[in-house]
């Protein structure tokens, strides 16, 4: 009998794709890893030959030594929290009514206002921000709290807007007529039976706008530097001469986006997530 | 559709949704539209603000190399992330299994490290001495002395890619799923085998989401500036985000940052027309 070996040739190719996939997926975050609690890391070690969670307890503020030269980060969460939370405020305070009317009104201009808010994915955003810079500078909003999260909102309205209309827009229009249909006026109709209903994209909407802040480089590094230090600026200052504190940095802001995309998973488009960092 | 019956009850011609709309539309044209426009208009201007080609020459004169770089490293990681990803999705589309299973869930992770973490850890996976390297050499492939040179051309597709097939495989992989079995069926009863079946038939009726995919790649890495900013820096060659950020700290020099911003718009706009154009499309 002839024995059949394509079956055995697929799984032996599978499971060298599978133990590839691991290793280049996993082996940058290893690295990470690793330098976040390497005290002595001198090569050619494979690996670190002493640990320990110096940085850890450094970067969180626990204990406080010079010899690492380390500072706290807790400031710099602080404000990138900040930042982001006023973020979100103002973004779906303006992206809510805006992703509305996209949604449920037949608009003159409508394809004018979809082109608005589709260029900044189709285009690179570095050179808004450079002169989004030279017009802070003249309003003295460079290097100041407001200037950054005004650019997060930029950054942030565009999905947001987004994705709350797509999200309205998957609200069948019959349930807010049956509303008004009783009786119930249009603000009443809309608080009433289509926010509730929208209630979950609307909350994921902000959990992206949220995420999208607290990760922001480019628009900070131009409009917030040098006085600004978020989380993302500090780990990048810090990883020119401190392996250890900018690997401990990218880790805690790791734990936000990985957490995220267990929350929403189901209720994103692929295409939002491509947009980050 | 509504009817803006509040507004027209009150006598008023304005109609609801713009009130609705003005907070967003005005935010966007203060602060991306004007922006923009004002970057094409001043690198045009010279440091008097008088019209002139001067930044343009400079550009030239200075960074042709980089902007050669830019196109190159581009267009090479829209191509392996072309292979990779249609790959990648087609074999999510055709096996399922545990194998499947597992690979599809861990692809998703990269997706959602932001850029400056994926920065920063190649920063230390790819350095000279770091993890790469030396577990390259652990297994005698390398010797630790000639360690791999990779904030670079090299090292840039890798974290590019890193980042980018992932997302191109989870655009694809919808488009997969909406494929109908009885395609392949039909296909593979007609005598078409697996090869043909992918060829013929899978790829050609995802070709709509295969292409968004890619476009939107090939756009994020002309744009993206943390990661080469964060790996090659100030070297040569580098890239244009690179370059515009070195203009505007060191030197200040916006009209030529400006300039160097028009020659990243010029790479994209094939694919912003194309994204555009079927985005457009498809909310009509």
């Amino acid at each position: 009998m002839k024995l059949n070996y394509r079956p055995i040739l697929i799984k032996t190719f599978e499971l060298v794709l599978l133990v590839l996939s691991f290793l280049i997926i996993f082996g940058p975050m290893t690295s990470l890893l690793l330098w976040s609690v390497a005290q002595k890391w001198y090569w050619p070690h494979p690996l670190p030959q002493e640990i320990s969670f110096a940085y850890w307890k450094q970067a969180l503020g626990i204990e406080k030594s010079l010899a690492i030269g380390a500072v706290s980060i807790i400031p710099a969460f602080f404000l990138s929290l900040g930042i982001a939370i006023v973020t979100v405020i103002i973004a779906m305070a303006l992206a809510i009514p805006a992703g509305y009317a996209l949604a449920k009104y037949k608009i003159p201009f409508g394809t004018f206002v979809m082109f608005l808010f589709l260029m900044p994915n189709a285009f690179p955003q570095q050179p808004i921000f450079v002169n989004v810079l030279q017009m802070f500078t003249r309003l003295g909003l460079a290097g100041t709290v407001p200037g950054v999260i005004i650019v997060h909102i930029l950054v942030g309205l565009v999905f947001g807007v987004w994705i709350t209309s797509a999200t309205f827009r998957s609200i069948p229009p019959s349930m807010e007529e049956a509303a008004r249909s009783v009786g119930a006026t249009a603000s009443l109709a809309f608080f009433r039976i289509t926010l509730p209903l929208a209630a979950p994209g609307l909350l994921a909407s902000s959990v992206f706008v949220f995420i999208t802040s607290l990760d922001e480089f480019t628009g900070t590094f131009f409009v917030g530097l040098p006085f600004v230090q978020t989380l993302p600026l500090t780990l990048y200052s810090s990883s020119g001469y401190n392996m250890q504190f900018a690997s401990v940095i990218a880790l805690i802001l790791l734990i936000p986006s990985i957490l995220f995309m267990f929350l929403i998973q189901r209720v994103l488009k692929a295409e939002y997530v491509g947009g980050m960092g | 559709m509504l009817v803006s019956s509040s507004a027209s009850r009150k006598g008023l011609n304005v109609p609801s949704y713009l009130f609705l709309l003005a907070p967003a539309v005005i935010f966007m044209l203060l602060m991306y539209a004007y922006p923009f426009l004002a970057s094409i208009v001043r690198s045009f201007l010279d440091k008097s603000g008088a019209f002139s080609f001067e930044n343009y020459l400079k550009t030239i004169d200075l960074y042709t190399k980089d902007i050669a770089f830019t196109f190159s490293v581009t267009l090479f990681n829209t191509a392996c992330t072309a292979v990779l990803a249609i790959l990648l999705a087609v074999y999510f589309r055709i096996r399922q299994n545990r194998i499947t299973k597992i690979l599809s869930a861990i692809y998703k992770l990269p997706l959602f490290i932001p850029f400056v973490v994926v920065a920063q850890m190649m920063n230390s996976f790819l350095a000279p001495h770091g993890l790469l390297n030396v577990a390259l050499a652990q297994l005698g492939l390398i010797d630790l002395k000639q360690p791999l040179q990779l904030f670079n051309f090299a090292g840039l597709s890798f974290g590019f890619l890193w980042k980018q097939v992932p997302f191109a495989v989870l655009i694809m992989h919808g488009g997969f799923q909406m494929i109908d079995n009885s395609y392949i069926e039909a296909a593979r009863s007609a005598g078409a085998g697996m090869g043909k079946v992918i060829t013929r038939v899978l790829i050609p009726m995802n070709k709509s989401s295969i292409l968004v995919s890619l476009v939107l790649v090939y756009s994020q890495i002309v744009g993206t500036f943390t990661l080469p900013y964060m790996l090659i820096g100030g070297k040569i060659p580098t890239t244009i985000t690179v370059d515009i950020a070195h203009r505007v700290n060191y030197f200040r020099d916006f009209g030529v940052a400006n300039a160097l911003g028009v020659f990243s718009y010029l790479l994209v706009l094939l694919t912003a027309w194309y994204y555009l154009k079927t985005k457009l499309g498809e909310t009509k």
